[in-house]
């Protein structure tokens, strides 16, 4: 079967953002957290895919991760950058189809300090197809929805959009994606579950 | 009316007749996974709930598992429908699945013969079915492409509607010689949605009409296609589409009779959807509606499909929004035949309710232009106080009764109902009278309300 795109552009990977990144640039970071994670970390060459999600480790804080600590944009895209692309043996953030400026949390994890546990959070993941006509671009977004609503606590809604003029059916792709009942569907269809069980190997 | 006239700036709806909901303890058991729709029997102290491959069926009196419908789909069980005015002994069901698939099941208690524990059960009685008693998958109906979303069966019991995502509307006949001769006919598929349909219901009885060449039974579908249908039958027995009614400005997710009409004119229509609107629905009645169709009445003449004939046609005109309640999809809406009110619920998994002000109901009735749908869906303004008093404006009778937020926690609920009470709870004289509200949500909770 022809692939859509034979020639995607990819990231390399120590080029993708990570939470590392983040709190060596933020000042306030959490010094003894920082330190744990440098000394947990794995090597880059056995970091293929790299989901060295912080809070997912058991050597770390991760037990309370989500009472403690709002999700913030970095974790969201901890979660959804391993996730396999359908067609090619890469992920989504290598491909950049999904992009850390692209995820949107509301209300805003800093904002919402003190979140009461039924107070409900939008995900807003807009996704970028690598090219305009990805005929995949349905199944990347459903991958997406599934893991983040495996994934969240059940107070987040995860809304999943493709990211304006990037694909010549987007408001198709997105009616489809926003459908509950269509996505429930989609689950207990055997072929596609397959596909998307296979995209979300890749994630810890 | 004009539609020049800029939106007045008002505060939020404040509730008139406050209206509060008061949880009860939930059925039992949890079913512990996403549950879609309960539906309440006709007559009988009965709730069929649907989740995964499965419909367990409560006791309103226990608010406990009376029996469940077991193995009969390969995949989830999205929608049910009771089949009216049978014995209380005999209880039939037809489910709807992703399977592509509805099955009529039914469920009979030999042993009493002929004056069943259901009736006793509804006199204050407690047993839940014995356990040998079963539900018996009868029939499967098939045809449908791919998921049936919802099953509707008529009044009289004689036609059941079934949908699907194939985009189609089908219509079966009961052929069958007696009540236990399970025959069942398909009469017509309507093909006429552009996108899956996600509900359909039937007309009830009450102030329905053959309305010239047509016969009683009124259908009406809701889709993906953003529009809601009307069909009926035409004196050669074909089914046809006799209105589109377009307003809704995403996947309209259900729609709803209105149960018990104050006055004596046709009964409206409810319509919900993911555009985060209840819309009310009139039919204008008239006595020259031969003679020239309403052009607006399809929002262009584009959509008319060829086989219809203009004389058939209906103007059913959206006559009121519901004041804004919700931030997300509308799931599920339900108009209550008793008091008139309606309730919505949707994935933010607020529980709202609302009333309408009784004077005037079959007074002149305005048409919500778009400026003034667009607004309300932009939040800018509210309907219900939002216009001159001079205007004939029905939207301004409906009014926000109460919002209950996080009625099952953090989840989405997909289904609520209005239901006779017959628990212990209610005080004995008012069992099969006074109503509450059940909802049904993704966290397998099927909760009562009472309502104070």
């Amino acid at each position: 079967m022809d692939k859509d795109n034979a020639n995607p552009t990819i990231l390399n990977v120590s080029e993708l953002p990570t939470r590392l990144n983040k709190k060596k640039a933020a000042a306030t970071g959490k010094v003894a957290e920082l330190e744990v994670d440098i000394v947990l970390r794995r090597p880059e060459y056995l970091s293929a895919p790299f989901c060295d999600l912080p809070w997912a480790s058991d050597d770390t804080d991760s037990d309370d991760g989500f009472t403690i600590e709002p999700i913030d944009e970095q974790e969201i895209y901890d979660l959804i950058s391993t996730i396999s692309d359908p067609e090619h043996p890469l992920s989504l953030g290598q491909l950049a189809v999904v992009n850390l400026p692209d995820i949107y949390i509301t209300p805003s994890p800093s904002a919402a300090a003190a979140a009461d546990p039924n107070t409900l959070t939008q995900v807003l993941v807009k996704i970028t197809p690598t090219i305009t006509h990805c005929s995949l671009a349905t199944v990347i977004g459903l991958g997406i929805r599934v893991r983040l609503e495996q994934a969240l606590p059940p107070n987040y809604r995860v809304d999943v959009m493709i990211k304006e003029g990037t694909h010549s059916q987007d408001d198709q792709v997105n009616k489809q994606l926003a459908d509950k009942e269509r996505v429930a569907a989609a689950l207990e269809n055997a072929t596609l579950k397959g596909v998307l069980d296979k995209m979300l190997e890749t994630c810890t | 009316m004009s539609s020049h006239d800029p939106p007045t700036p008002v505060t939020p709806v404040t509730p008139v007749t406050p209206v509060k909901l008061v949880p009860l303890p939930p059925f039992k058991p949890d079913l512990y996974e996403r549950a879609w729709q309960s539906v309440p029997h006709p007559t009988l102290p009965l709730l069929a709930t649907t989740h995964q491959k499965s419909v367990t069926v409560f006791s309103l009196s226990t608010l406990s598992a009376h029996s469940s419908l077991t193995n009969g789909h390969e995949r989830s069980v999205r929608s049910t429908t009771w089949k009216p005015n049978l014995p209380p002994h005999k209880l039939c069901l037809i489910t709807g699945s992703f399977d592509s698939s509805a099955g009529l099941w039914r469920w009979e208690d030999e042993g009493q013969g002929g004056s069943g524990s259901l009736e006793v059960e509804m006199t204050g009685g407690v047993e839940a079915a014995s356990e040998d008693k079963d539900w018996e998958l009868i029939v499967v109906l098939e045809g449908h492409e791919s998921e049936v979303k919802s099953v509707a069966f008529s009044p009289s019991g004689q036609y059941v509607a079934t949908c699907s995502r194939d985009k189609a509307v089908w219509i079966w006949e009961d052929v069958g010689a007696s009540e236990t001769d399970d025959e069942w006919e398909t009469i017509a598929v309507l093909n006429e949605h552009d996108g899956d349909v996600k509900a359909v219901a039937w007309c009830p009885d009450t102030n329905r009409s053959g309305r010239g060449r047509y016969s009683n039974d009124v259908l009406a579908s809701a889709s993906y296609d953003d529009t809601v249908r009307i069909w009926r039958e035409d004196d050669e027995g074909e089914w046809v589409c006799v209105a589109v009614l377009e307003g809704h400005k995403g996947t309209v997710w259900g729609v709803q009779w209105e149960p018990n009409p104050k006055t004596d004119r046709f009964p409206r229509l409810l319509t919900w959807s993911a555009d985060r609107t209840i819309r009310v629905w009139t039919l204008k009645e008239e006595e020259d509606e031969a003679e020239g169709a309403p052009r607006h009445a399809f929002g262009g003449l584009g959509v008319i499909p060829n086989t219809m004939r203009r004389s058939l046609k209906e103007e059913w005109n959206c006559t009121a929004i519901l004041p804004t309640a919700h931030t997300r999809d509308i799931y599920s809406a339900t108009w209550s035949p008793e008091t008139g009110r309606v309730a919505s619920s949707g994935s933010d998994g607020v529980i709202a309710i609302y009333g309408e002000e009784a004077s005037d109901v079959d007074g002149a009735v305005g048409v919500v232009t778009e400026d003034e749908a667009a607004a309300e869906l932009d939040g800018d303004v509210l309907m219900s106080n939002g216009h001159s008093q001079s205007k004939p404006e029905a939207s301004k009778q409906w009014k926000l009764l109460s919002t209950t937020p996080n009625a099952h926690g953090p989840y989405e609920i997909n289904h609520v109902t209005w239901c006779k009470r017959y628990d212990a709870g209610c005080p004995p004289e008012k069992r099969g009278v006074e109503e509450m509200l059940v909802s049904t949500g993704d966290d397998g909770i099927v909760r009562p309300w009472q309502i104070s």
